[in-house]
């Protein structure tokens, strides 16, 4: 939500700068996303060289205006310009309140930016001329340096905190965490003689308190520019005064308003209602809506004339014949609410608002500012309000000092926590508080303590160690990667997949549906299934894996049918030494964990698989089991959990595919390889991989002396890497290992 | 050796240890639960909006894939006696269209601490002394008021990591509400709980620019890492 500093100054004083005041926010509970100022930093001072008349309009003028750096050539309709005035230049991709500057052509000349009236800067009401700066202001600053702005406050309101849904609320925060006064108005107004307009709340339970307020013989006009210029500030799109009022006040105090054109309101009265059965209404943005029984609706002695708390009817809109019209100021039950907004799929800034909890005892308050406003503005003669229903008494919670003391761990005497709940609208009556009729989410004292942390201060807490216990005995968790050292130790990779399948994937995998779990509202039609196995997934990163000529993966995660969830343990390999790869990965985990060989048999794809699965490599085998059966047997309790370090840094994967060559170089024995592959990979950052994959010794290469043979993996972030570099690249590294190890590279 | 532990495993693995030395089970619950451990006995009613804030995959049959960890805490709590004190790994689920920053599917870490006297300030020195053992001894943390249904008082928590604050992890004291729907009882322990995204830890180490390339199985983004 945004919130705009000037406004807020109407109930509070802030005596700090916007930057301070987003971080007293932040860590009292409002967390303020980000600042900006309604003028834009790239409006700038610019200095006019010189004027010629638009050859092509009488009332356009080109102006020649220097920015510091370049002339630029602007197009200008305004006629109060001169030759050596400095003026505000907003330049191509400024924004200003109410438009983007873009690079455009004016009646066939080119314009690179505008020259502003006070009213485009959002800096006041004039709009007649150009505003011209004094004589002083430097050539290319910012206009920001010289005019204090409008700063708007873009806030995370959590859903607890309806409250804050306003200016007025988040005001009081500011008040309350300063420690300074809130103004908060006492507004009256005048009624006037008697209407015939009567109200009646039929659905008790979902309207606790409904007032209309009829105004009669108003003025419908545009809103006045203080009005608008706040509105668009954030982000709304002023429409007329009454209309923009009722907005006005919602963002205002928080409490959404609605206004009715009273004539279209049949037989005077109004009634508060459950819809009926299929009853429809079109709502004021032309959709027409069908109802049931759980929605709320206002209306009149024949028809729907508002979706009551959301949307207001058609049928009853305020436009510019409006004469007569009725306010509306209302207290919607937030479930309510809630299910109709989300069943029609229509969230409006009224309906964000009653589902998290309004004001209940500031409604009287609302409509008569509004009132007020529309007087003011709109003219009018203000007649009797109507009410229906009643405020509710506040809810009382025990202030449990002792306990709010000992979960923060402070020792704050009952005056301060009282302070701090007094200026939050609370009333301290001896053990016992008053909570504020805007505070629905204050009901034990636990949330007091939150209340009483956040406003004393979280940084004012002091930590505590915890308490030393013996480390439990090792879980599951610990036995599942010891299994994954085993699996690494043999060369397989950890994958980890979605555990999704889609209908696509069924038929890959030649999957019957029937067992599988079923997700109902996938907004992706690859989550439609979950999956039952591990190993369609694997064969997925084999096919996808085609440089590398051994695709040696392994998973463990959780597969799922209609009867129960188990924990899977399944491996797949395929290429180079595909069988004898698998085989002794099993065979290893066998030594550790004794159990039926049986229960993790290789299995060979059929040719028919392959294909399906779009995999090109001649063989695949793969093997699943229950992770439960191979664990239950392994005891880990002296295991130490491996964590491996990456010394490289991360590289970027490319869109392009990756090109592979094979080395092998003679050195002496005692070289670490690892030294090899680092060196190699600080060559050049097309460089993606370096493997060692084969190392020994042989007479044939001398005392003392090894052969290491490498793979490396080349690739070029924006185009397929060609052979011409890639056998650049190769003789680089040759050279540089070559002299740097005394290596002799094999043919 | 030419075999790859999964950067998220391998990320998993130094947080666990750490509170593997602070004395910390571990417990993985199933992804698909039920309404009631996901939502209901977490405090997250039907009818509040704190629930539009989780886009949750449901079930044909009416249960759903967890939203977050926190459902395996509660069935945890339900079969342990105070003191409580686990840590939370598991994979948890958001109904959402992916790109390469939003994702369906994430490994949490959650923890939680049960015990007589719990306060705010345990929660904080956990808090700081993980993250000093994970960034090293200078590493700042701020404590930031926030809501969560499940907690009371919550706090979201910002770290600085490489100069730059980012908002890192959720936490809280426990709400009495979910000590009791884990068959404690509230008046007599109170307790914390946190919980942090590790696929958002394991991009930021390294700089990864896609999140989809974690679950992607390509070996030229796997290979890289854990060897």
């Amino acid at each position: 939500m945004k919130v705009l500093r000037s406004w807020l100054e109407d109930y509070v004083k802030i005596k700090v700068d916007n930057e301070k005041l987003a971080d007293s926010l932040s860590f009292s509970g409002t967390l303020v996303e980000s600042v900006s100022t309604i003028l834009d930093e790239k409006i700038i001072v610019g200095h006019i060289k010189d004027i010629k008349k638009h050859p092509n309009a009488d009332r356009l003028q080109i102006a020649t205006v220097y920015n510091g750096i370049e002339d630029l050539q602007v197009v200008c309709g305004a006629p109060n310009i001169a030759i050596g005035q400095k003026v505000p230049l907003a330049q191509i991709g400024t924004i200003l309140p109410e438009i983007e500057i873009r690079r455009a052509e004016i009646r066939g000349i080119e314009s690179f930016g505008m020259l502003c009236s006070e009213k485009e800067l959002g800096l006041g009401e004039g709009s007649s001329g150009i505003k011209i700066l004094p004589e002083d202001y430097i050539v290319g600053k910012s206009l920001k340096d010289y005019f204090t702005s409008d700063a708007i406050f873009e806030l995370e309101i959590t859903p607890n905190r309806g409250d804050c849904l306003s200016h007025f609320g988040v005001a009081r925060e500011i008040s309350a965490v300063y420690k300074t006064e809130l103004e908060d108005e006492d507004i009256k107004i005048i009624e006037g003689e008697k209407s015939d307009l009567t109200v009646e709340i039929q659905a008790e339970d979902l309207c606790g308190q409904y007032y209309a307020l009829p105004i009669k013989n108003v003025k419908i006009a545009d809103s006045p520019q203080w009005l608008k210029n706040r509105l668009i500030s954030l982000g709304q799109r002023p429409i007329n005064n009454i209309v923009d009022i009722t907005n006005y006040v919602m963002f205002d105090l928080g409490q959404p308003l609605h206004a009715f054109d009273n004539t279209k309101i049949k037989d005077q009265q109004i009634i508060i209602r459950r819809a009926k059965i299929n009853e429809k209404i079109i709502t004021l943005d032309q959709n027409e809506r069908k109802l049931t029984d759980e929605n709320l609706v206002i209306s009149d002695s024949e028809k729907p004339i508002a979706l009551a708390g959301i949307m207001g009817g058609a049928n009853s809109e305020v436009d510019q014949n409006s004469v007569n019209i009725v306010l509306e100021a209302a207290h919607f039950e937030s479930v309510n609410i809630r299910k109709t907004a989300k069943r029609l799929g229509l969230s409006t800034e009224a309906s964000y608002r009653f589902e998290r909890g309004i004001d209940e005892s500031g409604i009287k308050k609302a409509i008569f500012k509004a009132a007020k406003l529309i007087k003011e503005l709109a003219g009018g003669e203000i007649q009797t309000l109507v009410e229906a229903g009643l405020q509710p008494e506040r809810p009382k919670v025990k202030i449990e000092l002792e306990k709010i003391n000992s979960l923060l761990g402070l020792s704050l005497e009952k005056k301060t926590v009282d302070e701090v709940l007094v200026s939050l609208g609370f009333e301290a009556e001896h053990d016992w508080c008053f909570v504020p009729l805007w505070r629905h989410d204050i009901k034990i004292w636990e949330d007091l303590a939150e209340e009483v942390g956040r406003i004393y201060g979280f940084d004012k807490i002091d930590s505590k160690e915890i308490n030393k216990t013996l480390t439990p005995p090792k879980s599951s968790y610990y036995a599942k990667e010891f299994i994954k050292d085993i699996l690494i130790e043999n060369d397989f990779t950890e994958s980890i997949n979605y555990p999704y399948l889609s209908q696509e994937d069924l038929e890959t995998a030649n999957l019957d549906s029937s067992d599988l779990l079923e997700i109902a509202n996938p907004l992706q039609k690859e989550n439609k299934y979950l999956r039952s196995s591990l190993i369609p997934g694997l064969l997925k990163n084999i096919a996808k894996n085609p440089s590398f000529d051994q695709n040696l993966f392994f998973e463990i995660g959780n597969a799922f049918t209609k009867e129960k969830e188990i924990t899977k343990l399944a491996l797949v390999s395929a290429g180079k030494d595909a069988k004898k790869k698998i085989e002794a990965a099993i065979e290893n985990i066998l030594k550790v964990a004794p159990i039926k060989k049986d229960l993790l048999n290789v299995k060979e794809l059929s040719r028919e698989e392959l294909t399906r699965f779009k995999i090109k490599k001649p063989v695949v085998f793969f093997a699943e089991v229950l992770v439960d059966e191979i664990i239950k047997n392994v005891s880990v309790n002296n295991y130490s959990l491996v964590i491996p370090t990456n010394e490289e840094k991360y590289r970027y994967v490319s869109k392009f595919p990756a090109a592979t060559r094979d080395l092998a170089f003679v050195l002496n024995a005692g070289i670490d390889s690892s030294l090899l592959r680092k060196t190699i990979l600080a060559a050049s950052d097309k460089v993606l991989l370096v493997e060692v994959f084969d190392e020994f010794t042989s007479e044939k290469f001398g005392q003392g002396k090894k052969s290491v043979a490498l793979h490396l993996w080349f690739q070029d972030l924006t185009k397929t890497i060609d052979d011409g570099e890639i056998a650049n690249l190769t003789s680089l590294i040759i050279n540089i290992i070559e002299q740097e190890f005394k290596a002799e590279l094999r043919s | 050796m030419n075999g790859h532990l999964h950067p998220i495993s391998q990320y998993l693995r130094e947080a666990i240890k750490i509170f593997e030395e602070l004395g910390f089970d571990v417990f993985e619950g199933p992804e698909v639960e039920t309404e009631w451990y996901n939502f209901d006995s977490l405090n997250v009613s039907a009818d509040h909006p704190a629930r539009d804030v989780q886009d949750t995959f449901w079930l044909v049959d009416g249960r759903l894939l967890r939203t977050q960890t926190s459902s395996s805490q509660v069935r945890y709590g339900e079969n342990h006696k105070p003191p409580i004190k686990a840590v939370f790994p598991g994979q948890i689920f958001r109904n959402e269209a992916t790109d390469a920053k939003h994702e369906t599917t994430f490994i949490q870490l959650e923890g939680l601490y049960i015990d007589k006297n719990v306060q705010v300030g345990h929660l904080f020195w956990i808090l700081q002394e993980f993250f000093t053992r994970l960034y090293g001894p200078e590493t700042k943390i701020r404590i930031r008021p926030h809501h969560f249904p499940y907690t009371e008082p919550s706090f979201e928590v910002d770290v600085k990591y490489r100069g730059q604050w980012f908002e890192l992890l959720g936490s809280g004291m426990v709400h009495p509400k979910v000590i009791e729907n884990m068959g404690i009882d509230s008046k007599e322990y109170t307790g914390f709980a946190f919980g942090l995204g590790i696929d958002r830890l394991v991009m930021l180490k390294y700089g990864i620019e896609d999140i989809r390339l974690l679950r992607s199985g390509d070996l030229r983004f796997l290979k890289q890492f854990g060897s």
